[in-house]
């Protein structure tokens, strides 16, 4: 799985620094904090040069993808945020995040060099994401635009769903590996779809409705999708039966009918995405001026801090994409889509060469929440689903959420270090292939 | 394991193709539906964003629009000569369009027009905010001001006057009265939609009104084409008949023996009349006024103007009832006043009209020169020696009957208009221009229901002349005070002219600065909206057979 990236990464930084020299120039910004943009590139050669030491046959090429992304995003959240009072700081405290991020990482690479450990403590795992939910019921817990996400732990706040995801996918890789051959040995079925026995399947259910309930009840429709769709598509990878998606997908129609019924914010939603127009001032007013800013872009985009979505509620966090794709046009949100497929690729590439199946299930896992993650944002603030507020992985402003991807491309890379000491002929050229398409 | 991941794989690249294939949707095949979406308003936030350029006057001074910035980085359009240039300047509004210069110099005020120096490429391909041109206008401030007042003080307070340099074709003044302020125009707006004096119809350019007796210089052009001379003499006797239609003179009066000059400074109807049938015939009278510029649109003129018209029926289907009314402006001929500014300073440049122009210079925000519009020839109407045969006939009506015209120490040629019309009393006209033998201006004036034209349009029009020659050094400026009061000798208890007039003209478009200037009504704002456009032989326009003739148009 050895993976040199060295210049993908420069082309990355200088990605990054070209965007802030345009921003200076059309803004007639003063100077930004120009030692936190030398913090942040300084960061970003450390933790490529370090990983490289560290894991000499680990995947790099994720590291440069997380470079550009996290980097579009600093250009982006300055450009948002630039002279706007309250927000005026939040770049530089996103590039602390990426320094904290980047030390998460390091962490995890240092600590979890032998992941497989981390399997041992599974159950621990399942129950502190359950917990880590479940505390935002407690008085520590706080809302934001009426969901109840936070944490407020004395100096950080915290949105704890973002890491108890990590927990969870680790939980269900390490379960399902262990159980993988036992599931195939079924003795009843249920409309025409065999289930394994309740031992095996307890557990996995038990965890995945508590967590799922919890998200649900936070009103966090994002997570909520999340720690849904992942386990059943990990579960589907371990079992191969098409028929476990088919039940999961009823079973989401039954379950998104019946929230749609019982919370009056889900039904906001869906009208608000069914028809926008007809109140565009007020229910569908983040969306129909996500869809404006979007087609102003056009083809090329209005350029750099030329567009107007600044008007966006949220902008920053779950409608960056919106800013993208009106001021880079059709081309740079293009560009910046296939910058997170290639991601999912490596990721994907990493699950296929692991040796053993908990490490496939846990890079597998990683990647798909980190995939679906990003199709159901970009996908809702294009209207093509109905919106749910998450973040853009790395380039939305968010701590928790920076942290937290940062953790899972530490994970990814110490999976990718496994595999890649048995090094294949296959692997090489696709490192090869996607260098160019990176490249490019 | 892996057969399964691979197909999963699959499917999350299906999912990020379909983005693109949904962004795509957005950004190109429905941009152009949702950029002009009602609830869109990124357009106005991005023309609201860019200063754009300054309008100045003649004087290169005097701002007529200006853009100051806000808080918030946006711009607001400030006029800071309000209503007194609104005719030309027009506003410029995010909700409800705009009109005037604003919209018709738009491409070099938003800076939206192809970059002209290095600054411009460079500031275009970066990105970086383009302001827009400044654009300095021909326009006299002191003509403007005075003709401006002039029309104020009107016994109507409704009417126009418009001034050019006839040897260049630059439009000196041009001025629509009652006006608006440009500023605040979306506050204003409705309510300025709904006044009845209709401030936002420009009567400059867009108003039609029948020429009356001013029409009868272009019949007298048509005529000397044809071979009469000034000095030809004419026999009237009070009336000329057609078949079902009797002309008169106005106030029914009778001359005699009189020369064609003194038909003229008379302005004696019915030899016109006679004059335009016996020695001119249909189409040399249209098509000399074709060459005038009846019928155009004057493209390429930043603001629209109006089609100045001879009606619906074509010259050739012209019976002698319809020729004999053309001749002396009435019946279905309609005119801007514009149109009749253009005609003075056809006459006045030995015969040649010039392309008029409203705009002297664009200038880039750094001040490069990027245009400067060069006068031409529009179209050459008369020989020269005919444009100082009229020119002459033009004198002696100030010299013989329009006393009040005389500007002391300058000659002055002129025809004044007193023109019939359903609507009320009749409309005023005056042009002109001055010096005669070597003219610097030429005026058209009107006031609506203002009555006889020396009444009315001559003052205005006399007082734009001294202050365009006094600031020309042609007159001593202290003769101001030498001159006798501006207003005519006649006392002004003309107690029959009502100062309050029903809404005019009726069909006032308060849209029109929306048309383009091939869309303008066509219709005679004054003329009743049912009169049929094509009426049996023999039939005279606007006459009922059987009953006694009742016009008696022209002084």
């Amino acid at each position: 799985m050895t993976q040199r990236a060295s210049i993908p990464m420069a082309l990355a930084l200088i990605i990054t620094t070209l965007g802030f020299a345009t921003l200076i120039f059309v803004q007639e910004a003063k100077s930004p904090p120009l030692i936190y943009g030398a913090y942040y590139a300084g960061t970003m050669i450390l933790l490529y040069l370090g990983v490289r030491i560290w894991l000499p046959h680990a995947d790099t090429l994720l590291l440069a993808i997380v470079t550009l992304l996290t980097g579009v995003g600093l250009v982006m959240i300055y450009r948002l945020t630039y002279e706007v009072p309250g927000v005026e700081n939040l770049a530089t405290t996103q590039a602390v995040w990426i320094l904290v991020g980047s030390g998460a990482l390091t962490l995890t690479v240092l600590l979890f060099r032998d992941y497989q450990k981390l399997f041992a403590y599974k159950y621990l795992l399942a129950l502190a994401a359950v917990v880590l939910v479940a505390m935002t019921f407690t008085p520590l817990g706080y809302e934001v635009n009426g969901a109840r996400l936070w944490l407020n732990l004395g100096p950080v706040n915290l949105q704890p769903s973002e890491f108890a995801r990590i927990a969870l996918v680790i939980f269900f890789a390490g379960y399902l590996a262990d159980t993988r051959d036992l599931w195939a040995a079924t003795s009843r079925s249920f409309m025409g779809v065999q289930l394994p026995a309740l031992k095996y399947f307890g557990p996995v259910a038990l965890v995945w409705a508590a967590s799922l309930g919890l998200l649900v009840f936070e009103k966090d429709l994002g997570s909520s999708l999340l720690f849904f769709a992942v386990p059943l598509l990990m579960l589907y990878a371990a079992t191969g039966r098409i028929a476990y998606i088919i039940l999961g997908t009823l079973l989401f129609a039954v379950g998104s009918y019946a929230t749609y019924l019982l919370f009056p914010h889900v039904q906001l939603r869906v009208s608000a995405w069914l028809d926008p127009w007809s109140d565009p001032d007020d229910a569908g007013f983040q969306i129909t001026q996500s869809i404006f800013n979007i087609a102003d872009g056009g083809l090329t985009g209005t350029g750099l801090g030329e567009g107007f979505s600044q008007t966006i509620p949220e902008v920053q966090t779950d409608f960056i994409f919106s800013t993208i794709a009106s001021e880079l046009g059709l081309l740079g949100a293009t560009a910046l889509i296939l910058a997170f497929l290639i991601f999912v690729y490596r990721g994907m590439k990493i699950a296929l060469l692991a040796e053993d199946d908990g490490s496939k299930l846990l890079a597998f896992g990683l990647t798909a929440m980190f995939a679906l993650q990003t199709l159901v944002i970009v996908g809702g603030v294009t209207k093509a689903i109905p919106l749910t507020g998450i973040t853009l992985p790395f380039v939305s402003y968010g701590g928790s959420s920076v942290v937290g991807n940062f953790i899972i491309t530490g994970l990814l890379l110490v999976v990718s270090e496994n595999a890649g000491k048995q090094p294949v002929e296959e692997d090489k050229e696709a490192g090869e292939y996607a260098t160019e398409k990176v490249t490019a | 394991m892996n057969a399964h991941l691979r197909r999963t794989f699959y499917f999350f690249v299906a999912g990020f193709v379909s983005l693109v294939g949904v962004l795509a949707y957005w950004q190109v095949y429905a941009q152009e539906s949702l950029a002009t979406d009602p609830s869109n308003s990124l357009q106005s936030q991005r023309v609201q964003s860019v200063p754009r350029g300054l309008i100045l006057a003649g004087d290169g001074e005097t701002e007529l629009a200006r853009s100051e910035e806000q808080d918030g980085g946006t711009y607001e359009r400030v006029y800071p000569e309000g209503p007194l240039y609104a005719g030309i300047t027009g506003y410029w509004s995010t909700r409800y369009g705009a009109s005037g210069i604003e919209i018709g110099e738009n491409n070099n005020l938003s800076g939206n027009g192809e970059p002209e120096t290095l600054d411009e490429l460079l500031n275009q391909v970066s990105g970086g905010p383009q302001a827009g041109n400044d654009v300095e206008l021909t326009l006299d401030p002191e003509l403007q001001r005075a003709a401006y007042d002039g029309l104020a003080a009107s016994s109507t307070g409704r009417g126009a006057a418009v001034a050019l340099n006839p040897q260049n074709g630059e439009v000196l003044s041009l001025v629509s009265y009652p006006s608006y302020d440009p500023n605040n125009i979306d506050e204003n707006f409705s309510d300025l939609i709904e006044d009845p004096d209709n401030p936002l119809y420009n009567r400059a350019t867009q108003g039609l009104y029948p020429p009356g007796s001013t029409f009868k210089v272009i019949t007298a052009a048509a005529a000397l084409k044809e071979g009469v001379e000034p000095s030809d003499t004419f026999r009237d006797n009070g009336t000329y008949e057609t078949p079902g239609y009797t002309v008169y003179n106005y106030q029914a009066k009778s001359y005699g023996e009189v020369t064609f000059e003194e038909a003229i400074s008379k302005s004696i109807n019915t030899i016109f009349a006679r004059v335009a049938y016996e020695y001119v015939g249909n189409q040399t009278l249209a098509q000399t006024a074709y060459d005038f510029g009846y019928g155009d649109t004057y493209e390429g003129f930043p603001i629209p103007v109006a089609q100045s018209s001879l009606g619906d029926i074509p010259p050739e289907e012209w019976v002698k009832g319809n020729i004999a009314q053309i001749s002396f402006g009435q019946g279905p001929v309609t005119s801007t006043v514009f149109e009749m500014a253009q005609v003075s300073g056809a006459i006045a440049n030995d015969g040649n009209l010039m392309d008029p122009r409203l705009v002297r210079e664009v200038r880039s925000p750094d001040g490069v020169i990027l245009d400067q519009p060069t006068s031409s020839v529009r179209q050459n109407v008369l020989d020269e020696e005919t444009a100082n045969t009229l020119t002459d006939m033009m004198e002696s009506v100030v010299e013989d009957e329009e006393t009040t015209a005389r500007i002391p120490g300058v000659k002055v040629a002129a025809k004044t208009g007193t023109a019939e019309n359903p609507a009320g009393d009749p409309h005023s006209w005056f042009i002109s221009f001055a010096p005669a033998d070597d003219p610097e201006i030429a005026v058209a004036v009107m006031v609506e229901n203002g009555n006889e034209g020396y009444k009315q349009a001559l003052p205005i029009a006399r007082r734009m002349m001294e202050t365009y020659l006094k600031s020309q050094g042609e007159l001593p400026n202290e003769s101001t005070t030498a001159q006798p009061p501006a207003q005519p000798a006649q006392p002004p208890s003309e107690s029959t002219v009502p100062t309050t007039q029903p809404a005019q003209p009726q069909n006032a478009d308060p849209f029109a600065p929306f048309r383009a200037p091939n869309q303008s009504p066509g219709r005679n704002p004054t003329q009743p909206p049912s009169q049929p456009s094509n009426q049996p032989p023999g039939q005279p326009p606007n006459q009922t057979p059987g009953q006694p003739p009742v016009q008696r148009p022209g002084s």
